[in-house]
């Protein structure tokens, strides 16, 4: 398939204070790879360089270093007509305050050369998708956050980009609106096939939206894969919580497959397993057979936020996983 | 260039001229910028040059350099607006994500900065010829479009160089929407002649091209001025300028990309 973003290296540094004299490198030799049609997050804390890396990526910062392709064309060299075909729909959006809704869609629609009856059709449009029709004469400053980021993912995509940056869609938003524009951003991505590159700290967004996630820490990659395999290379297992009467053999758990680690204490053991759905069958048989009796059986499964602490924490590390 | 092309060139330019025109006719302020502060200007001063009791020609003289200054204002205002409202709502990023290019950012809003300037030209020429007697109509059609073109260029150089100010220094930068006009005020001769401007002052209005607009205006109400040489000086210098801004402005609009200006002023 072919590739929408390739990054190679990219180096970022901020300078600021007197005569530039602090220096603070934000990006530290950035390499990615984002394949047509894809949902691709990046993950991280604050001041990781999200926002940074996503504001190279669509032309709107130049890198000290490194080489970008985006949709194929050289960034450095040609991002006005990089920008024809991207857009960026960011959390706590910023429009003109006395545009109202419509008249923002206009200006921007404007800004992208559509006019005419085309301009109204695929505003009219993105007035439908994002529920937008009650509010089109209310200036963007009386508008709620939900709203001004429904107008802000309208905008982005009034010149139906082939590439979307979306950088923190559902920031600050109460969890019934996010789910909504979750819902609509896949609905839009799936009708159009269009390449998604989005920056949130929300981990279950990641994990619903994205096809592959990049933790970034410190302006670095430190792992790239999907939400499943992340979870399997930090090895941050599921847990399986079980009571029990009688003897487990720590011999026996130790060789089966998929168990990561585990704890007896007093007829109740928790056990870390790759995957619990997979492994709680075999393994409540494993242990009959051994002579246990098993009166209460839990399942815990790891999300990513589990993985991201994990990544967060080893601060001092410089691994790197791709998967 | 193809047509298509073409057309949609237009409609790029046309976006900012929508979004100044729509912020114009809902603002009040954007309102007084046309009407109340241009008349109050030339009402004092005009009200000035009869208790000085100023011959015909000294009251022209005045009222030209007031006319002059409004229009320019007015103007160049319109022009800085083409960023200063992204600055203000924070919402630079998305003009500068899209793909425009500089002079289509600034010559929508000077379209217009262009139209509110005329209609300022109308009313401040209606208002003068009944409250003091002036008539700004006097040197024919042509005289007049080509001093009108004169400060509308002037207007659009200072707006852009507003604009440069901005994305360099941001916030910082936006009193100079509203300070270099009065700047030219002093040097250029609005209320009195170059001539008695102590040195070297006289040598640097020699070098802003508003001083040749002015002298080529009132050599229609007799002051002295040779009328060509005064239009190739003015245009030539205004020509150079925009040159030199339009370099300027694509550098600068490079190192806001390198800078991070565009994130740090939406943030």
């Amino acid at each position: 398939m072919a590739l929408a973003i390739k990054a190679e290296g990219i180096v970022k540094t901020f300078q600021s204070g007197w005569w530039h004299r602090k220096v603070k490198e934000v990006l530290k030799g950035i390499d990615l790879q984002v394949e047509e049609g894809e949902v691709f997050g990046i993950l991280g804390p604050n001041g990781a360089g999200k926002t940074t890396l996503l504001s190279i990526l669509s032309t709107l910062l130049l890198p000290d270093k490194g080489n970008i392709r985006i949709l194929g064309i050289d960034a450095l060299q040609d991002g006005h007509r990089i920008r024809e075909r991207v857009n960026i729909s960011s959390g706590n959006a910023n429009f003109i305050w006395s545009l109202t809704v419509l008249e923002n869609l206009r200006f921007y629609a404007m800004l992208y050369g559509l006019s005419g009856k085309r301009r109204e059709t695929k505003i009219e449009s993105l007035i439908d998708l994002f529920d937008l029709k009650e509010h089109l004469e209310v200036p963007f400053d009386r508008l709620s956050t939900g709203l001004k980021q429904r107008l802000s993912l309208a905008k982005s995509l009034l010149n139906d980009p082939t590439l979307l940056f979306l950088d923190e869609p559902t920031v600050g938003l109460d969890p019934g609106v996010s789910m909504r524009i979750r819902d609509q951003i896949l609905a839009t991505q799936k009708a159009n096939r269009m390449t998604i590159l989005l920056t949130t700290h929300n981990m279950k967004e990641a994990e619903s939206l994205c096809h592959r996630i990049a933790f970034l820490r410190e302006g670095k990659i430190l792992a790239i894969g999907t939400p499943g395999d992340l979870k399997k290379v930090v090895r941050v297992g599921d847990l399986i919580r079980i009571q029990f009467e009688g003897s487990i053999s720590e011999e026996e758990l130790l060789r089966m497959e998929g168990v990561i680690n585990y704890s007896i204490s007093n007829q109740s053991c928790e056990i870390m397993v790759d995957d619990a759905e997979r492994r709680a069958g075999p393994l409540a048989a494993l242990l009959s057979s051994g002579g246990a009796r098993i009166k209460h059986l839990t399942l815990e499964q790891t999300d990513l936020e589990d993985v991201f602490v994990e990544f967060s924490k080893d601060a001092g590390s410089d691994r790197g996983f791709c998967v | 260039m193809s047509l298509l092309n073409f057309q949609r060139m237009l409609v790029q330019i046309g976006a900012f001229a929508f979004k100044n025109w729509i912020i114009t006719k809902r603002n009040f302020f954007s309102l007084s910028e046309i009407l109340f502060w241009p008349l109050v200007g030339l009402f004092s001063v005009g009200l000035l040059t009869v208790f000085l009791q100023l011959d015909e020609s000294m009251t022209g003289f005045i009222l030209i350099g007031v006319m002059s200054m409004s229009l320019i204002q007015v103007c160049q205002i319109d022009v800085a607006y083409a960023l200063l409202y992204d600055l203000w709502a924070k919402s630079m990023k998305h003009t500068f994500i899209a793909p425009i290019r500089p002079f289509q950012l600034i010559s929508g809003a000077w379209l217009i900065g262009m139209a509110r300037s005329s209609l300022v030209f109308l009313l401040l020429s209606i208002f003068s010829g009944i409250a003091f007697g002036f008539n700004f109509f006097q040197s024919g059609a042509i005289s007049l479009i080509l001093y009108l073109l004169g400060l509308f260029l002037i207007a659009v150089s200072i707006g852009i160089g507003v604009c440069i100010l901005v994305l360099l220094f941001g916030y910082k930068a936006e009193v100079a929407a509203w300070s270099i006009t009065s700047l030219m005020a002093l040097i250029c001769g609005i209320y009195y002649p170059i001539s008695i401007l102590p040195s070297p002052l006289p040598e640097i209005a020699r070098a802003i091209p508003l001083t040749y607009f002015l002298e080529y205006f009132r050599s229609f109400y007799g002051f002295e001025g040779r009328i060509n040489s005064l239009l190739l000086r003015g245009f030539g210098l205004i020509g150079l300028y925009l040159i030199i801004e339009a370099v300027l402005l694509r550098w600068v609009i490079h190192h806001a990309r390198k800078n991070g200006t565009f994130i740090k002023l939406s943030e």
